[in-house]
């Protein structure tokens, strides 16, 4: 940490700046000309929140898309049609079984299990052919996306949260003082908290997995060094599967969760697909903390957007995905 | 910079500097120091052998003068011009040239077309959508260059069908393409055959006066018939310079390298 | 795969005069597509060979890039679409508040160089990665593009974006009437078609393919490695803008789903259906393509499934063609022929033409 401001005192200080200034805007009371500026505390608290929960929703799609690039090489762009599996898996298990929670592992398993297919099959006889994979892989897609909606439909679904989870829940944000002086706070759907809060567990869980355990550390080897990897032997191949299964079952969870949060429907998979794309190459490829960062601010960035440049939400997304290509190729967090 | 200086310093460039000055030259891959602090310096025409065991950093060296790496440390000027930041090509295009220890030719196309390529390379034509004419400037000089190397017989054979002598040949042809100013040959010897070797040395000595070149050689016998000075590297690191004949007799460089076997 | 292995070189003794040179199915092929208007229907002309050519035409810009390049982009509808809206806004349509009614060689040529530049830009982005980064790069891009006309109305006038946009009335004849498309669609195919056989074997082309196979090796010859590539963009760029402004003229609209990812993706497909070795794997693959799309739904619903599964024929077909040819049909095209010409007795390859 110290290394970094040492390395880039400027930098380093604009955002320090920011982030100050964020904390003042999240917890004052905002002044009468902020609120000419740019509208209602409230608005902005909104927006927020919004995006970083929609943050943590990228990232558990982007994380197993960008440990499974890390580790294997392999470009899964399947990954959004998996994403799209889970969350109707999970639907018609929450519908059936009437329990939400259960949703969850039945999407996990269930994904994990044609994520292992996939590396058996596919990945598998192509190593190294990075090209035949991603065909393969869109190939692949086209054909789930079509079968996907053969089965389901066109229809939206969402997923319902259970009653102990619906509606809003009082924050202790301050968002503006009543005439009589009471102070407002922000409310907030508790589901999303809730799922958000159960993102941040995955991501730092993932993190102490791959920092702290003997298979972390072998895992994180093989980003490092392949060549090592395999040089290990055939266990590898297991550790690979299981990588693999992770990854695709945490596309089928973040399903669940994108059903619940907003909805299922044809197109989802290639949003989800074009979103953790993005982000892998804003935080940079391979890199956990590199998703989680990229996750956040394309998710901050496309509500923002909506709520501030609501024609132009999603093209500023792209816009910041250019810029970071321009000046930073290899990523935010990625190494050259 | 104003006009008046670029002029004069490219009037410098061919004049009186030096063909090429490397100062304190450094590369690390990682903690690893593939080049310490080296520093060689060139005349214009002058032919220099670089000699050292496997892992003395001369390939590396090469690397970083041809701008394959960059340096991790230090300067390099080409004719007075420092080239230290300049990417590959640029510095190709001053005149500067190498061949590949390992051979680095395109399978599918002829000896001629190889050759071709390499002169279209450091030409204005290098984006031309237009194919050759017959009376292309560019494929004279590519066919003048094949007799050169004496390839003639085999101008139309596809360089997957040469002999390994036939294409370290090639390589050799594909650097002189151009008007080069210097040279470096990266082990151009090694793997060939007792005459192709004499051919060798027939054509390092009968290039033009004023093309200088540092050959990288494990055979001494070939590499003394063609360098009038020899640098000698050892641990990425120079660790003699002088005539052929002193480095020959220093008894350290005999302990550490010519009595050392596989020479 | 290494260079293209027929010779650009080989000097003038006894070189065969063109007329020689070219072998017998293109004379055969090329007069029946100069005299298919006099037996086949408007439909067909139309439709089935119009779209051919013009699929083929965006799919050739990708086989440019990806053949000799070795970089698969996934823009290049996006380039077409762009091209078509270009046309759109500086020439005539039914959008008479954005359309600035330009007569058509401003129109065309500006509409051109419009695509050129997002072709230039894109390149410029996406050359700084390889291979899957490429693709990812270029389908973020071409995402970028069908969202942002999705939600432009000032210049791309949103969801519905243009309609009425028609060829214009050049020696007083209709360019939409089935013939004469046909016959445009045709030119501008074997034009693009001859042009990038032409280049493979020029110097850009040759540099092209060398920096495919060993980059470090051409910059050591003096190639500007990322320049040959932006460059390669650029023309890829101009080749999908032609194919993408006759698009627009068949089906006389233009809209953000023209160059949406599923087309975008199409284009892939077709491309690596045919065969990404030859040029002329792109209208192979179109035209396989086209006959799909066309007649899927009969088919289909002949054999008791619902038509709308073409989706699924196209990419169960799709992934068969990854799975067993990567080099598509040519691929298999050329194996068929090498076991054919193979002497079962002596157990020796044939040799080759």
């Amino acid at each position: 940490m110290r290394g970094v401001i040492d390395r880039h005192p400027f930098w380093s200080a604009v955002i320090f700046v920011v982030a100050a200034v964020l904390v003042w805007m999240i917890f004052a009371v905002w002044p009468d000309w902020l609120k000419d500026l740019i509208g209602r505390k409230k608005v902005f608290l909104n927006a927020l929140f919004n995006g970083v929960t929609l943050g943590g929703l990228y990232f558990l799609v982007a994380s197993g898309f960008t440990l499974i690039f890390g580790l294997m090489r392999n470009v899964n762009l399947a990954h959004g049609s998996l994403y799209l599996l889970g969350g109707y898996v999970g639907y018609v298990a929450a519908e059936v079984t009437g329990l939400w929670l259960l949703a969850f592992p039945v999407a996990f398993i269930l994904v994990a299990a044609f994520g292992i297919l996939l590396q058996f099959f596919v990945f598998r006889r192509m190593e190294g052919q990075d090209l035949r994979q991603t065909l393969v892989t869109i190939g692949i897609s086209i054909v789930m996306a079509d079968l996907m909606l053969w089965i389901w439909g066109g229809d939206f679904y969402n997923i319902t949260p259970p009653e102990w989870l619906s509606g809003p829940m009082t924050t202790f944000f301050v968002t503006t003082v009543k005439r009589s002086g009471d102070l407002v706070f922000l409310k907030y759907p508790l589901v999303r908290i809730v799922i958000f809060a159960a993102s941040v567990v995955v991501g730092i869980g993932m993190w102490l997995l791959l920092n702290r355990t003997r298979i972390g550390m072998l895992i994180r080897a093989g980003v490092d060094d392949r060549d090592m990897l395999s040089a290990t032997g055939a266990r590898i191949q297991l550790v690979f599967v299981g990588v693999f299964a992770f990854g695709a079952g945490l596309a089928g969870v973040a399903g669940v969760v994108g059903g619940t949060f907003q909805s299922l429907a044809p197109g989802e998979d290639v949003r989800f697909l074009l979103a953790s794309l993005v982000v892998v190459i804003v935080g940079g490829m391979g890199s956990i903390p590199g998703a989680a960062l990229g996750a956040l601010i394309i998710g901050l960035a496309e509500q923002f957007g909506s709520v501030y440049f609501p024609t132009y939400a999603v093209v500023l997304t792209f816009l910041i995905m250019v810029a970071v290509l321009a000046f930073r190729p290899q990523g935010l967090m990625g190494r050259s | 910079m104003n006009a008046p200086a670029r002029i004069s310093r490219r009037l410098g460039a061919s004049g009186t500097a030096n063909a090429l000055e490397l100062r304190g030259v450094s590369k690390l891959f990682g903690a690893l120091v593939a080049l310490e602090d080296i520093d060689i310096t060139v005349r214009p025409g002058e032919r220099r052998a670089v000699l050292g065991s496997n892992g003395a950093g001369k390939t590396t060296l090469f690397n970083c003068i041809t701008g394959d790496f960059r340096a991790s440390a230090g300067s390099i000027r080409f004719f007075g011009e420092d080239i230290s930041t300049f990417p590959p090509h640029e510095r190709i295009r001053r005149g500067l040239r190498r061949t590949y220890q390992i051979s680095l030719l395109f399978a599918g196309l002829s000896v001629l077309d190889n050759i071709y390529l390499a002169c279209v390379g450091v030409s204005r034509r290098r984006f031309s959508f237009l194919r050759p004419r017959r009376d292309d400037s560019l494929m004279a000089a590519a066919g003048e260059l094949v007799e050169m190397v004496h390839l003639d017989a085999d101008r139309d054979t596809l360089v997957s069908n040469l002999s390994y002598g036939q294409q370290r040949q090639l390589e050799i042809a594909m650097a002189l393409s151009g008007a080069p100013r210097f040279i470096l040959f990266d082990e151009p010897a090694a793997g060939l055959s007792p005459s192709e070797r004499g051919d060798l040395v027939e054509i390092l000595n009968g290039l033009p006066a004023h093309m200088g070149y540092i050959i990288i050689e494990h055979d001494m016998d070939v590499a003394l018939r063609v360098a009038e000075s020899v640098t000698m590297m050892h641990n990425g690191r120079i660790f003699r310079e002088g005539k052929p004949a002193e480095i020959e007799q220093d008894p350290e460089v005999q302990a550490l390298y010519l009595g050392g076997g596989d020479g | 795969m290494a260079l293209a292995d027929n010779r650009l070189a080989s000097d003038g003794r006894d070189r065969p005069t063109w007329f020689e040179r070219v072998p017998p199915a293109y004379w055969v092929g090329g007069f029946l597509l100069l005299v298919m208007p006099s037996f086949a229907s408007d439909f067909i002309l139309f439709q089935i060979f119009g779209w051919t050519f013009i699929l083929g035409i965006i799919a050739l810009s990708l086989m440019f890039l990806a053949g000799y390049g070795g970089m698969v982009s996934l823009a290049q509808m996006t380039f077409a679409g762009c091209a078509g809206y270009m046309v759109a806004i500086f020439g005539t349509s039914a959008i008479t508040d954005i359309s600035l009614g330009w007569p058509w060689f401003v129109a065309i040529p500006l509409a051109l160089i419009v695509a050129v530049l997002l072709g230039t830009l894109t390149g410029w982005l996406a050359v700084r990665t390889e291979g899957i980064y490429t693709i990812m790069i270029t389908l973020a891009i071409a995402a970028a593009f069908f969202y942002f006309t999705r939600q432009n109305y000032v210049i791309f006038n949103g969801f519905s974006g243009f309609n009425g946009v028609l060829p214009p009335q050049l020696f007083g004849v209709d360019w939409r009437g089935s013939t004469a498309f046909y016959y445009l669609t045709l030119f501008w195919a074997a034009l693009c078609y001859f042009a990038v056989l032409y280049i493979s074997r020029a110097p850009f082309g040759l540099a092209l393919q060398g920096i495919r196979d060993n980059q470090r090796r051409m910059s050591a010859l003096g190639f500007n490695a990322i320049a040959h590539r932006v460059a390669a963009y650029a023309f890829a760029a101009l080749l999908a803008g032609i194919g993408g402004i006759l698009l627009t003229w068949q089906s006389a609209q233009i809209s953000p789903g023209t160059a949406g990812i599923g087309a975008a993706i199409d284009i892939l497909v077709v491309a690596v259906i045919g065969g990404l070795r030859h040029p002329i794997g792109a209208f192979i693959g179109a035209f396989i393509y086209v006959i799909l799309k066309t007649f899927a739904l009969d088919a289909l619903e002949a054999i008791g499934l619902a038509g709308e599964r073409f989706q699924l024929l196209i990419g169960l077909g799709f992934l068969l063609i990854v799975f067993w040819s990567p080099d598509g049909v040519l691929g298999l095209w050329a194996r068929w022929r090498e076991s054919r010409s193979r002497d079962p007795l002596l157990e020796r390859g044939g040799e080759r033409p």
